[in-house]
């Protein structure tokens, strides 16, 4: 239970560290401070060599931690400012979502390789993303790829352009939807992991997006907002 | 326990004939991404037939090998990828 | 029966039929990234489900500890590699047009930006 909080703690102040962006990185950490930035992951290792040994009995948990730390030591992995926030209910309403969606498009898949496979289309599709949390787009990218239907080919980083390929495609409404799918995982992951200052970035850029669509709406121009999000006038 | 029993031969036979597609598509190929895709699958093939097994047996002394199937499997289809864009790249 | 015996018994070769099924679509995709799709994806469900089915008829959770790691595991290589294997195929030009709708990745290169090929990145032989 102290690892547990340890690591709570340590988080909050790596949070607080990545809050003032690069100049704060330069910083020399007291030894403390590098202890606690250790312990998640010092104790998710302790908890998988209990795992792997198979008995929860103190002996092993201290010699598993032993053997983390020494590791850890050795490696000497360099630190990693790790912003991330906890928030159970939309972790489930993550899961729950990630779930379905790998089974469905499994079944969707499945059919199409028995009937007619030679008849599925794919799409490449560019979705700009609203986020900008190196962690949070790993994560976006890691469960947009575990969903049958989608693939995420590359990664535009400094312009946060996610190219994704999506599979079966019959109609202009299946591309539609991929992309609604791709956002709206995105959404997901950033309310389920992302600190405060995250979400209220990702609701500033949503406010920006909705600002232009509404501009390419009034110009009446069909398509217009599409074009306008390819632009990027930043 | 009789219903298991046909629950586990009907689980077997439909992983056996995945293992022979699979390889089918190794041997055919066309392009070296389709060997390691197939690299993969085999390997989570097998872990699924250790799991099984574990099962048949109500015995937990193959685990291990499940989790070592796991992580090696991803290890060597990853390296292979990654050998295969060097190679590209030192092509073109 | 009892209710562990049921879930073993319904998720055992529903698994085993997606896998297969899955397995299928490998050998019968016509594109590449098709079968990426189908070769990775089903299989990792199948997997998740053969596991689960393997865990009911185990005496102890400690075992079954084990295999929620193995399935841990699972999810979280298998997105790493489908991107690697797809991404690979994207540069080296093994897609084929015809079944694509649309590529928008192709009209960003076009156009200039050139994600691939970005100073900076770490894995890029120069």
């Amino acid at each position: 239970m102290s690892a547990d909080e340890g690591g709570e703690r340590a988080v909050d102040e790596a949070t607080a560290g990545s809050g003032a962006a690069g100049a704060e990185a330069g910083r020399r950490r007291t030894p403390l401070q590098r202890m606690l930035g250790r312990l998640p992951t010092i104790a998710w290792l302790t908890l998988m060599w209990v795992i792997l040994w198979g008995d929860p009995s103190p002996g092993t948990v201290v010699a598993g931690a032993g053997v983390a730390t020494a590791g850890y030591a050795a490696a000497k992995l360099p630190h990693l400012p790790v912003g991330l926030r906890f928030r159970p209910l939309h972790v489930l309403l993550l899961v729950g979502h990630i779930v379905w969606d790998m089974f469905a498009s499994s079944v969707q898949v499945s059919v199409h390789a028995l009937w007619r496979p030679e008849r599925m289309r794919g799409v490449i599709v560019e979705v700009p993303m609203r986020t900008d949390s190196d962690l949070l787009l790993a994560m976006v990218t890691g469960g947009l790829s575990l969903i049958t239907g989608s693939l995420v080919i590359e990664l535009n980083r400094e312009e946060g352009v996610l190219y994704v390929h999506g599979t079966p495609i019959e109609s202009e409404r299946s591309v539609r939807q991929l992309r609604r799918q791709v956002r709206r995982t995105e959404k997901l992951f950033v309310w389920a992991f992302g600190t405060a200052a995250d979400i209220e970035e990702f609701e500033r850029e949503e406010r920006r997006e909705a600002e232009r669509e509404a501009r390419g709406a009034a110009e009446a121009l069909p398509g217009a907002a599409e074009a306008d999000d390819k632009e990027d006038p930043r | 326990m009789n219903v298991l029993d046909h629950v586990y031969t009907v689980t077997f036979v439909l992983l056996g004939m995945a293992v022979l597609l699979t390889l089918y598509r190794l041997v055919r190929g066309p392009s070296v991404m389709d060997r390691i895709l197939c690299l993969n699958a085999t390997s989570v093939l097998l872990i699924s037939f250790v799991a099984v097994e574990v099962a048949v047996r109500g015995d937990s002394a193959y685990i291990g090998l499940v989790i070592t199937f796991a992580l090696l499997g991803f290890v060597g289809s990853l390296t292979a990828a990654r050998f295969a864009e060097r190679r590209a790249h030192d092509r073109g | 029966m009892t209710a562990a015996d049921v879930v073993t018994a319904v998720t055992l070769p529903l698994g085993a039929l997606f896998a297969f099924v899955g397995t299928v679509g490998l050998v019968r995709f016509p594109t590449l990234l098709g079968r990426v799709h189908a070769a990775t994806k089903p299989d990792t469900v199948a997997l998740i489900l053969i596991l689960v089915g393997a865990a009911c008829q185990l005496p102890d959770v400690r075992v079954a500890a084990l295999l929620a790691l193995a399935a841990l595991f699972q999810m979280l290589t298998v997105p790493v590699l489908a991107q690697t294997i797809g991404r690979v195929a994207y540069s080296r030009g093994e897609i084929s047009e015809e079944h694509m709708v649309g590529d928008e990745l192709a009209e960003a290169l076009e156009r200039g930006d050139r994600p691939e090929h970005r100073p900076g990145r770490l894995d890029e032989p120069t």
